[in-house]
């Protein structure tokens, strides 16, 4: 699996960025309109904003004039699939443990 | 049998995964399964997948040895470096691929806790000698994760 996964972490260990996430989980938006819940400049949302562009979580249009930002499903699925894996790894291991602690104890 | 909880955080210095989970067994019966070879060759891995034991020397400073077998052929081995036994109570090992001084080996801790008649509450967490190592074996960013951010997306996205 290739490495953006860390950049994708790393953009969301941030509680800003992960507010604007959930923000435009209700649908796309403008800059200005995001930073209106901040207390912050649009220069310091824009700068958020690039950071998760750049995880691939977010999407700015090109043709409209404000740029409408949206969430982009790639990055976010990929980080979901890492976490899946991981588990999964554990949920089926330890599935696979209640299983054999009940065989063993009926031994007993 | 309860849900399995994972928490992921990452200070700078100690990288970390955590889990907790419930299981149906006194912390001595759940502690074996956890140092008995024949239990954890049964248990160990996801669906799928089997694992042949090469060695396995339950004593501090001795090895478990064994090769997980994916259901795509891939073969993956494993060794545990045992640091720290205390029967029913807590297990403390050093995972890594089974070659001499692993740079991407991990630390486990394991604890047993009673919570209950028949009920043990497993603690395990997995510390990462930096970022780069658990990167390496986990393919991990270096930071707390926004889990129910991201698990809330996913559901919206349905992705």
């Amino acid at each position: 699996m290739p490495d953006h996964l860390s950049t994708t972490f790393k953009a969301l260990a941030d509680p800003t960025r992960r507010a604007i996430l959930a923000r435009l989980a209700l649908g796309e938006t403008s800059v200005m309109e995001l930073a209106k819940p901040f207390d912050m400049s649009l220069p310091a949302v824009s700068q958020h904003l690039k950071v998760l562009q750049s995880a691939g979580l977010v999407k700015r249009g090109r043709d409209a004039q404000w740029r409408p930002c949206t969430l982009d499903a790639r990055g976010i699925k990929d980080a979901t699939q890492w976490l899946e894996q991981y588990r999964k790894f554990w949920d089926e291991s330890f599935g696979k443990l209640d299983k054999y602690l009940k065989d063993v104890q009926s031994k007993e | 049998m309860t849900t399995m909880k994972v928490t992921a955080s990452a200070p700078e210095d100690h990288p970390t995964i955590s889990m907790e989970r419930e299981f149906d067994a006194p912390p001595d019966v759940l502690f074996r399964a956890h140092s008995d070879p024949d239990a954890l060759k049964i248990w160990y891995g996801p669906d799928g997948f089997t694992n042949t034991v090469i060695a396995m020397d339950f004593r501090i400073g001795g090895q478990f040895r064994f090769i997980m077998h994916g259901p795509d052929g891939t073969d993956y081995s494993n060794r545990m470096t045992f640091r720290e036994i205390v029967p029913a109570k807590r297990l403390a090992y050093l995972h890594g691929s089974d070659i001499e001084n692993d740079p991407n080996a991990f630390d486990v801790v394991a604890t047993f806790e009673a919570i209950g008649k028949n009920r043990t509450l497993l603690k395990k967490i997995s510390v990462f000698p930096s970022v780069e190592a658990r990167n390496a074996v986990m393919k991990f960013g270096a930071v707390e994760l926004g889990m129910q951010t991201l698990e809330k997306l996913a559901t919206y996205l349905k992705v």
